[in-house]
């Protein structure tokens, strides 16, 4: 019994890490319309950056800014130089695209800082045991980092006049445009949002276990998932999704081993999906 | 005459074909203008080509003497052009209050929205709701309410009745006759044309993508022709 809550609070801190993701995934699904495949990449540079960060100044909160930094740098260079280029085509072709960007992020990091897997440098600290559970202090570190970085983003979309026009732009691209809201502003914005929020996932999935080029990608699909099962589009939706998905797949690891517990979140989705097709919080679809 | 809204010799469409087809239409300031026609007379076309939803397009549009006919579609709802779509004309997930927050390019943006609200009280008593929860009605008053948040010089409303239920039908005629006190030009894209020229100044009916004809509320009302062939009988 003991060890299922360690692995549902382990669920919990991946969890939270799929939820970032999935939100990443679902900002720039609801806006610019389609599914971002780079989002992982994004994670993975975020995550380069974070290391480097906390290299150069000897502190993990200045590496995470420096990660989420550069995701969001990133995420305005692929619109500036990829997706602005494709509004108006189909979603298709800016998936594709996307898929494309992806593999660039991922040779060049590949290039830059090898194939090996790196490590952040954390201390050694032994973990609290409350009831017996053992919690790991650096947990509740990174839990407090996805929280707050959660609590911005909602700020943000709820509290800002950006926020606000983004979500306009998400309901109806046209009336926004007629309503004298930029597009370019708004996808800016959100370009820049999401790749921030990746940057932030990728350092967070980091620090709980190793940086490689490959660690964003593996994370594209469990992303994907939850954001669909979320209810696509949908903020909140992406973050519970993401914490059930990660739960799940924790709590399953000893009945179906580690190497399936990626394709047991999938049976899940699946079966939310055939009871509630739009996901556990999707109402109408977004696309028009 | 000075005119707010000019256009002049417009053609265009959504693909090869010329739906208008050299189009010239004048708005005086705080003037009702309805624009009425059958089907494909390029009524819906004009209202778009006026916000700059067209694709294709050439002649000019001018707001108050200036050439807008190249600014993109944000920047002439900045410049004073208001918009009220058919359907689809509110943010159904956004609150009524942030439906009017959203609008750029306000000035004295929250002593604006008070004023929205006292012009349209019903919904200033759902102001924290969703707009996505509203009547057709109540959405319609929020939809002209966002359009006048800019204080615009024109208003294009297009076919405002058409997707209310008949009980409503006159209190929105109503609501577009009072448009005009607030000091905005109003072109009226309406199918029902004898109920919007009583409440016009002014009337242009369309043909083919042309004006065929034009002229005062009244003597449109009472002209044969125009009636029998564009503004159908019981309407």
């Amino acid at each position: 019994m003991i060890s299922f809550a360690e692995l549902a609070l382990n669920g919990i801190v991946s969890g939270l890490v799929i939820g970032l993701a999935a939100l990443a995934v679902t900002l720039v699904f609801g806006i610019a319309r389609f599914a971002n495949a780079a989002t992982g990449d994004v994670m993975t540079l975020g995550a380069y950056a974070a290391l480097s960060g906390a290299g150069l100044t000897g502190s993990l909160v200045l590496g995470g800014l420096f990660g989420a930094a550069a995701g969001a740098v990133v995420g305005l260079i692929g619109y500036w130089l990829v997706f602005r280029k494709l509004g108006g085509r189909s979603s298709v072709a800016a998936l594709l695209a996307s898929i494309g960007v992806a593999f660039m992020i991922r040779a060049v990091m590949g290039v830059a800082f090898g194939h090996g897997q790196k490590v952040f440098p954390m201390p050694m600290v032994r973990p609290w045991r409350i009831l017996d559970i053992r919690v790991h202090p650096n947990d509740v570190n990174l839990c407090a980092v996805v929280l707050v970085t959660l609590a911005i983003v909602f700020a943000i979309l709820h509290l800002t006049p950006i926020g606000r026009q983004m979500r306009a732009v998400a309901d109806d691209p046209s009336l926004a445009r007629v309503s004298g809201i930029s597009p370019q502003k708004v996808m800016m914005a959100l370009w820049a949002l999401a790749g921030a929020v990746s940057g932030v996932a990728g350092t967070v999935v980091g620090i709980k276990t190793v940086v490689s080029p490959e660690m964003g990608w593996e994370l594209l699909l469990p992303a994907f998932a939850a954001a669909i099962l979320g209810g696509i589009g949908h903020a909140g939706g992406a973050i519970v999704a993401g914490i059930a998905l990660g739960i799940v797949q924790e709590v399953a690891t000893p009945f179906v081993g580690f190497t399936y517990k990626i394709a047991l979140s999938f049976v899940v989705l699946l079966a939310v999906l055939l009871v509630r097709p739009k996901g556990l919080f999707g109402t109408v679809a977004g696309a028009r | 005459m000075s005119s707010i809204l000019s256009i002049r010799n417009l053609r265009g469409g959504y693909s090869e074909v010329d739906i208008l087809n050299g189009l010239d239409l004048d708005l005086a300031p705080a003037e009702i203008l309805v624009v009425a026609g059958t089907n494909g007379a390029g009524k819906s076309t004009l209202a778009k080509a006026v916000l700059g939803l067209l694709p294709r397009l050439s002649g000019t549009v001018s707001l108050a003497g200036d050439d807008i006919t190249r600014l993109p579609v944000e920047a002439r709802a900045r410049a004073g052009i208001g918009y009220v779509p058919q359907v689809s004309n509110v943010f159904p997930s956004l609150s009524i209050t942030e439906n009017l927050a959203v609008v750029e390019g306000v000035t004295g943006q929250k002593a604006r929205i008070e004023e929205m609200f006292v012009l349209f009280p019903a919904l200033a008593a759902r102001r924290r709701s969703r707009a996505g929860s509203l009547s057709g009605g109540e959405r319609q008053q929020l939809a002209f309410a966002r359009a006048l948040m800019t204080r615009p010089r024109v208003v294009v409303l297009d076919e405002p009745t058409a997707a209310l239920s008949p009980a409503l039908v006159e209190e929105s005629f109503a609501r577009i006759a009072s448009l005009a006190a607030t000091g905005a030009a109003v072109l009226l894209i309406e199918q029902r044309a004898r109920q919007a020229l009583a409440i016009a100044h002014r009337g242009a009916i369309l043909d083919g993508g042309r004006v065929a004809m034009s002229g005062s509320a009244e003597t449109l009302l009472a002209d044969d022709r125009a009636a029998a062939l564009y503004l159908g009988q019981q309407h």
